[in-house]
């Protein structure tokens, strides 16, 4: 500083602030040059910052679109970026800031899919019947269109209630006025626009209702099913529905199975933990023999002996399913003999399961005498069940001539121990049989390596 | 498992779960003990058995922990079913109480109404109230009825909601276990996991050491393989340059020994060239000196004749034209000079070079035969000493050679430094030009033989003896004419010889004489017989002329003319000289040239070098090599005499040792 040199009565003369004033850069001992930006990283930075009016992104080399990914805004509206900017660090960034932490890998490591989707379930769970308004919700589901491939919906909301109109409703029950337009969200408006989308998982129930709590909240109604069918059957692509804990009964489910009938791609189809009886197991065999399912689980639903054999009668002809779960329902002995049965002709499914069904010794009889035969079946469950000691004897009889089966829950049947056990050694014995093949073959080609290994060597 | 048991109609399954949880847990056990003792095993198995055991390990830990998460599952089902179970139950007893309610109260309620009806028959008023009565107790037992109905449905209710609130907590109680449950799997799960990590991780540190280290000192074999073929390339490469260099200077020598051998030869050639182109060069020069002196003779002639007419034209006609030729003889006279100086000059120098050149020879021959001498002396006395000594034979000493050219060359030098010793005497000799070289070059064997030339009288007495030409006295009168005619020559010296005897004098004379006129003592007889023969040769002859040429002969001669002899005519000294010297000169050349030939070319020189390599015969060495085998032999023999000697000393030692021991030893047993 040259003002340490200068002696100390002109020092004082000198005011504070024109000391700071008077210092150059050059005495900066922290410069350097490398301080300066570069002028494409300027460039670059006026890009980022002039996104929104001038969106340039395409026409830039990686490098510098690494470097806009870093920088761009992350409350850029999305008509601008979603098409424009590819999956990366922009998309992480983003979600980052939505939700914190963020688990990609459920989502193909796609930071886009990722973002797209949770904001439209976000929207969709937030989407108030007659409230919200649905052209943002067109709106984003124009721009996310081509990112999404699965929704997985975890609450519903149902319409608000005004006090007033309460009141109207009450006073003047045949008004004019209808109520709601819908009682929950409408997926027509939704679905046939997704072209991409693989999965749907939809539950009709509210999360955290608290005192507000009504039964309405947690049921599907005519109305909601019949726009749902509808959708559905617009959907083309979708491979997976997921429709659980939603008060589905028989009607519902034999209008959703009426839609669904035709659709050419659905392959897993999931009912579980609704009231789905006789009916609506004979709706589903139905479409168990037309379509190319290939998982249906119908577990604690109030299928009894006649769903039951209305299934296994589908099932015998059945060659596309691959599992069938069953767990809670009424199935008994009769339809429990009838799976059993059916078994002996179908030669494609793996997993069965057969828990808390109150079958009982004839089922295991019948069961035994298709595990003799069936050579595809991998694992079957008749936990719960009161089999008895009979019905125990009967399958660790039929599980000696058994190679494939590789689980075996026969937990709470009544069975004696000493064969659980024996029957238990039995499904390991043939659950190591089945990796050691494995084993065997690349055992086999690690000596066929070694050999040329050792070739190579007598060559070299 | 409190909770289990709490539900009615469930006693099975609490014991057989807890049962299969503690099979579970027992077996969950055994495999983690198993794997701690496959642990504790060395690690020598090798790692496709170690992932089989860890894989196995893993899959029983899944197995057994998944089990006691899904048993609290199965047993919820089961819970679940049996409580449907109940309700339904209870849904159907309900259902057959309010059936059976529904009955009586219908068959109660047809009562009432037949009782109605009965009641319009009724007239009376007592009896009509009787059967309002009845009809208000009927329907009070009914409603009575129906009320308690609802009380017990809505107990049932109330039950059912307990239950159902009891339910859920038990619900929660177990989701809460189960939670806890799936948390201690995961935990053991990844504790497990930790561990064969650890050990796999071991297994493959271990494995790839040893991979490393195998491969190390695979490397390590290599690299010295490398080396000691990299060794034996280096080697083989210097011994294959050491062989090509020694080629190399092999070659190089060879070259240059051929080089050197040309360059010898060119030089020899070059030397013999060298020598003939001075032949050739003397000669031309002899030749022009011939046609000088013939011209010279012919001008002097012409002289002659020129100065004859002028006197006889001095009478007739007066002189004025004899300047023109005097200058052309003057002329003459001087490149006539030039010439003969240059001639005397070559002459010296070939003399000097032959007297050099048989002095070196002489040196040589001397010092060679010296040595040679010597030797023979050596090998001789060797000999004596062998026959004498070895043999006993009497040792005769062979003849040695003599060398006959050694005593001729004797004989010239003698006469040479008598000559010298002559010409030393007479110091004043200014004149002496062909000698004086002569005689300062070998001054050195003057010294020698200065006591002839003090007798030098005697000497030349001899010398005259062995050439049985003259007598001294007839030499001296001969000469003494010679000397008077030339005695103006050296008019200085004459006054220094007037105080000498006169046999001195004469010497004297004889040696300047000589001196001037470049004849050799050896040749004086010569010299006196041809003046002699001349002087009758000349009798017959007229006096023809004798005029003065270039040099001190000349002039002699124009004044000799006047002198006068007895024994040969003064005026006739002169060109009997001339003649002589012209004969002389030729002869003196051809005999010096014949003398060195005959010196150089004798074949008794190599006679006598072989009789001296030969003075020890062919017999005698090999009686000499005889001689020195057996003397090997002897003396082999000596030394081992002289060893055995020692041998026998320490023997004889050791004898006089052990004698005393054995003296002491006996002494005092005596004692």
């Amino acid at each position: 500083m040259p003002q340490s040199t200068l002696p100390s009565a002109s020092d004082s003369k000198v005011p504070e602030g024109s000391k700071k004033t008077r210092t150059i850069i050059s005495e900066d001992p922290c410069w350097t040059l490398s301080l300066l930006p570069r002028l494409s990283d300027l460039c670059l930075q006026s890009i980022a910052n002039n996104f929104e009016e001038h969106p340039l992104f395409e026409q830039l080399s990686s490098s510098q679109r690494d470097f806009l990914q870093q920088r761009l805004s992350p409350s850029l509206p999305l008509h601008v970026t979603a098409n424009l900017i590819g999956d990366g660090v922009y998309w992480k960034r983003r979600c980052q800031q939505l939700w914190g932490l963020c688990d990609v890998s459920h989502y193909g490591h796609s930071w886009k899919r990722m973002f797209f989707e949770r904001s439209l379930e976000n929207m969709i769970e937030l989407f108030i019947p007659d409230v919200s308004d649905p052209g943002n919700l067109l709106d984003m589901v124009h721009h996310c269109r081509d990112f999404v491939k699965r929704l997985r919906v975890s609450q519903l909301l149902t319409p608000v209630m005004d006090p007033q109109r309460v009141e109207e409703e009450e006073v003047a029950s045949d008004n004019e006025y209808e109520g709601p337009s819908m009682d929950h969200f409408d997926f027509s408006i939704l679905l046939q626009k997704l072209s991409r989308l693989e999965e749907l998982h939809v539950v009709y129930r509210v999360k955290e209702c608290g005192m507000n709590f009504e039964w309405k909240m947690f049921e599907m109604t005519d109305r909601d099913c019949e726009s749902l069918a509808t959708a559905l059957e617009s959907c083309k692509t979708l491979k997976v529905l997921r429709l659980h804990q939603s008060h589905v009964d028989d009607k519902k489910c034999r209008l959703l199975v009426k839609h669904l009938l035709d659709h050419p791609s659905l392959r897993q189809l999931d009912f579980s933990h609704n009231l789905i009886s006789d009916k609506g197991a004979r709706a589903v065999a139905k479409l168990l023999s037309r379509s190319s399912l290939q998982e249906l689980d119908m577990c604690d639903n109030h299928i009894r002996d006649h769903g039951a054999k209305a299934i296994a009668h589908a099932l015998s002809n059945n060659s596309t399913l691959l599992s069938l779960n069953l767990r809670l329902n009424r199935v008994r002995d009769e339809g429990g003999q009838a799976l059993g049965e059916a078994l002996l002709r179908n030669c494609t499914l793996r997993h069965l399961h057969l828990g808390g069904n109150e079958v009982g010794r004839r089922t295991a009889a019948a069961l035994s005498e298709a595990l003799r035969q069936n050579n595809v079946l991998r694992s079957i469950n008749l936990s719960c069940n009161s089999l008895g000691e009979d019905g125990g004897r009967a399958l660790q009889e039929a599980m000696c001539h058994n190679t494939s089966l590789t689980e075996c829950d026969l937990r709470l049947t009544q069975v004696d121990e000493d064969i659980v056990s024996s029957i238990t050694q039995l499904v390991w014995a043939n659950q190591s049989s089945e990796p050691r093949q494995d084993q065997e073959k690349s055992g086999a080609r690690r000596e066929v390596d070694e050999m040329r290994d050792e070739a190579q060597e007598f060559t070299g | 498992m409190e909770e289990v048991i709490d539900v009615p109609g469930a006693p099975p399954e609490p014991a057989v779960v807890s049962q299969t949880l503690g099979n579970e847990q027992r077996a969950s056990q055994n495999p983690i003990d198993n794997t701690v003792a496959t642990e504790s095993e060395p690690q020598k198995q090798n790692v496709q058995e170690q992932e089989k055991i860890s894989a196995q390990r893993i899959t029983n830990l899944h197995r057994h922990l998944t089990a006691l998460v899904t048993n609290i599952q199965t047993a919820a089902d089961a819970r679940e079913s049996m409580r449907r179970k109940d309700l339904e139950e209870a849904r159907e007893m309900r259902l057959k109480l309010l059936e059976n309610d529904m009955k009586s109260s219908q068959e109660k309620f047809a009562e009432i109404t037949k009782g109605w009806s009965l009641a319009k028959d009724y007239v009376h008023a007592e009896e009509l109230q009787i059967a309002l009565d009845d009809q208000q107790r009927l329907l009070t037992i009914l409603l009575q009825e129906k009320k308690s109905l609802i009380n017990h449905l809505q107990e049932e209710l109330k039950v059912g909601d307990d239950r159902f609130v009891k339910d859920l907590r038990k619900q929660t109680e177990e989701r809460d276990l189960m939670l806890e449950r799936m948390e201690d799997q995961i935990r053991t799960l990844t504790l497990a996991y930790r561990e064969e990590l650890l050990q796999t991780q071991a297994v493959n540190r271990q494995e790839t050491d040893d991979l490393l280290t195998r491969d190390m000192s695979e490397w390590d074999q290599h690299i010295k393989t490398l080396g000691d073929t990299e060794l034996d390339r280096l080697t083989e490469r210097r011994k294959t340059v050491a062989e090509h260099e020694a080629k190399i200077h092999s070659l190089i020598f060879h070259t240059l020994d051929k080089q050197t051998a040309a360059k010898i030869e060119q030089n020899t050639k070059l030397q013999v060239m060298e020598r003939e182109h001075q032949k050739i060069l003397a000669s031309n020069i002899i030749i022009r000196l011939k046609q000088i002196k013939e011209r010279h003779e012919l001008d002097i002639l012409m002289n002659n004749r020129v100065e004859s007419l002028p006197t006889e034209k001095k009478k007739s006609i007066t002189t004025t034209h004899s300047t023109q030729p005097s200058k052309k003889s003057q002329h003459l006279s001087k490149e006539y000079k030039q010439s003969v100086q240059h001639y005397e000059r070559l002459q010296k120098t070939i003399k000097q070079i032959t007297l050099a050149d048989t002095r070196t020879f002489e040196d040589m021959w001397l010092t060679v035969d010296a040595e040679v001498k010597q030797l023979v002396e050596k090998a001789l006395d060797i000999d004596s000493l062998i026959c004498k000594q070895h043999y006993g034979i009497a040792w005769q000493r062979p003849q040695l050679p003599v060398r006959g050219v050694h005593s001729d060359k004797h004989f010239h030098r003698s006469g040479h430094l008598q000559f010298s010793g002559l010409s030393q005497t007479n110091p004043a000799s200014h004149r002496s030009r062909g000698m004086k070289t002569e005689t300062d070059t070998e001054s050195t064997d003057v010294e020698v033989c200065k006591d002839r030339s003090v007798v030098q009288s005697d000497g030349q007495a001899e010398l005259e003896e062995e050439e049985n030409m003259f007598s001294m006295e007839m030499l001296t009168k001969v000469m003494e004419p010679l000397w008077e005619e030339i005695g103006f020559l050296m008019e200085e010296d004459v006054k220094l010889l007037h105080c000498l005897d006169k046999d001195a004098q004469t010497a004297m004379k004889l040696g300047s004489l000589l001196s001037s006129l470049g004849i050799k003592e050896e040749d004086l007889p010569e010299l006196v017989h041809f003046l002699l023969k001349y002087r009758q040769h000349q009798e017959e002859q007229t006096e023809d002329v004798c005029s003065e040429t270039g040099e001190s002969h000349d002039q002699a001669a124009s004044q000799g003319t006047s002198s006068t002899s007895d024994l040969i005519q003064p005026h006739k000294v002169l060109p009997a000289l001339k003649s002589f010297l012209q004969q002389y000169n030729k002869s003196s050349q051809q005999q010096s040239s014949a003398r060195h030939t005959e010196a150089w070319s004798s074949s008794e020189d190599k006679a006598y070098w072989e009789s001296l390599g030969n003075i020890i015969s062919e017999d005698k060495v090999k009686l000499w090599e005889e001689t020195e085998k057996r003397l090997k032999q002897y003396n082999s023999v000596l030394t081992e005499i002289s060893e055995l000697i020692t041998e026998t000393d320490s023997l004889k030692q050791q004898n006089a040792e052990l004698r005393m021991l054995l003296q002491q030893s006996l002494n005092p047993q005596v004692a």
